[in-house]
């Protein structure tokens, strides 16, 4: 077990990329700090799942069926790990960052607020939702300092790549497909490319301890910035456009720049007030009591002597 | 017209089909995962064949893979007139035995996976415990199952079969009901 005499020590072994371990007596705040961050990473995953999972039966044809099915099996396998680790940080237990979250104590990513209307929208999400989160998980694997998020960031970053490869196709379909389905690829860009954006964050203040702790690498701006770089040159080729009427390409640099972003959108979904908030925690509460007789067959499987 | 397919193709084909990566570990390939079984000329006709052990008959990453695949194979015979056909065969039968040992070391040290073999048991990638616990039998896909380090208190996602009651266990011996168990989560 390693100690540091203070929180100016602390920080200069993070500063040098040190790695802390579990076993560590990290100083309290950090504690705090990379617990609530991978509580947050953990039930995103989870209410995730739980809105893919609404897709298997409804995706059109096999392929995208088995293609929802293990994207549900990643998400509640993120979750899992991640719940794992922030459980052995002693801060909380499992059941009570279950109960947290179902009874609304606790957030989970903004983007998880809203409905999923159409076959346009999930695709839409596969494509933006999952490209911005995963911007956001590449930036915070590549400096954190927390051993054991950063080894399942490691696989949950090699997962994601394949969900976004998959949304990148599916889209593609979509712009070469009829016009009924391009219009309704279109719809699905209008209703998530706000809540894609949004999904990074206000500006990080010069203050954040989650980026003097090496939790996140990059301040949300700029990660932000490079989405809308990547995104709307990508979205023009296939044939859509941007429901941003005040988009515009800087004609010096030739960089998007993006109209006002509404910060209140993205406080009230994480507050809970997101315009599908309480059919989403109301889904996550009946299947969590709708799979208590698993657990139980599993407790009770688990007394029997082999 | 019937002719085989010069063997300096098939040569070439197998090299570049080789190279084709996981789709989910973009550093491993195909070949190194026991993926890639056999590529060879059919009989008379201008086809080669590519032939595929699926790890598991329901993973969802076999369209993509067959896709990468079938383009690397047309990458190694471009302008010759040849046709490309891949199949994913039901014999023989995926085990984690056939993961060469680099990817194993290389899964290890860069994911923390650890390749449960039929000969040995699996340890910590991460600090080398060997008591680790069972958590659940799948994990984020349904290959891999998860275990709990207690020495390191690390998550460990091991690759390999899951280890299903003793009422199973004379039929795991074979590697076929091991094939058939891994795609089946319900013990008979």
């Amino acid at each position: 077990m390693r100690r540091w005499d203070s929180m100016e020590d602390f920080e200069a072994f993070l500063d040098g990329g040190g790695l802390v371990e579990p076993g560590d007596d990290m100083p309290d705040p950090y504690r705090q700090a990379v617990f609530r961050f991978i509580e947050l990473h953990a039930n995103s995953e989870y209410m995730g799942g739980l809105t893919e999972r609404d897709w298997i039966a409804k995706a059109p044809g096999l392929t995208n069926k088995l293609t929802a099915l293990a994207k549900t099996q990643d998400e509640v396998g993120h979750a899992h790990l991640l719940y794992m680790v922030a459980a052995d940080m002693g801060v909380k237990t499992r059941d009570e960052m279950t109960a947290d979250l179902l009874a609304g104590r606790t957030t989970f990513h903004n983007v998880f607020h809203y409905r999923a209307h159409s076959w346009g929208d999930q695709i839409a999400i596969a494509y933006l939702v999952d490209a911005a989160a995963l911007a956001s998980q590449q930036a915070v694997f590549k400096n954190c300092s927390y051993g054991p998020y950063k080894r399942i960031l490691r696989r949950i970053i090699a997962e994601e790549g394949f969900h976004m490869r998959n949304g990148e196709e599916l889209l593609l379909k979509m712009a070469k497909g009829t016009a009924q389905q391009h219009d309704m690829m279109q719809e699905g860009i209008d209703r998530w490319w706000w809540p894609s954006v949004q999904l990074f964050g206000p500006d990080t203040r010069p203050d954040d301890v989650l980026l003097r702790w090496h939790i996140k690498s990059e301040r949300n701006e700029d990660l932000r910035d490079r989405f809308v770089q990547k995104m709307v040159p990508q979205l023009q080729a296939a044939g859509f456009t941007v429901p941003d009427p005040d988009l515009r390409q800087d004609p010096d640099t030739g960089r998007w720049v993006s109209g006002e972003i509404d910060w209140d959108a993205l406080k009230a979904a994480i507050a809970g007030r997101g315009p599908d908030s309480e059919r989403r925690l109301r889904d996550a509460r009946n299947a969590w009591d709708g799979a208590s007789w698993v657990r139980e067959a599993l407790d009770e499987a688990a007394a029997v002597p082999a | 017209m019937s002719r085989a397919v010069p063997a300096a193709v098939v040569a070439a084909v197998r090299r570049s089909v080789s190279q084709v990566c996981d789709p989910e570990y973009p550093e491993v390939t195909i070949a190194e995962l026991g993926i890639l079984e056999r590529v060879s000329s059919t009989d008379g006709g201008s086809t080669v064949r590519i032939e595929l052990v699926p790890t598991m008959l329901g993973c969802p990453a076999l369209d993509v893979i067959a896709r990468d695949a079938t383009d690397a194979a047309r990458a190694a015979c471009a302008g010759a007139d040849i046709s490309i056909e891949v199949a994913f065969v039901d014999s023989p039968v995926w085990t984690p035995d056939r993961i060469a040992p680099s990817a194993v070391d290389f899964l290890a040290r860069e994911y923390s996976v650890a390749v449960r073999r039929r000969s040995a048991n699996a340890s910590c990638p991460i600090c080398g415990g060997t008591a680790l616990e069972h958590r659940s039998d799948f994990g984020p896909t349904p290959c891999r199952s998860v275990e709990w380090c207690p020495q390191c208190r690390n998550p460990v996602e091991v690759v390999g079969r899951v280890e299903f009651p003793a009422a199973t266990g004379a039929a795991q011996s074979s590697p076929a009901a091991m094939g058939a168990a891994q795609s089946s989560p319900v013990p008979a």
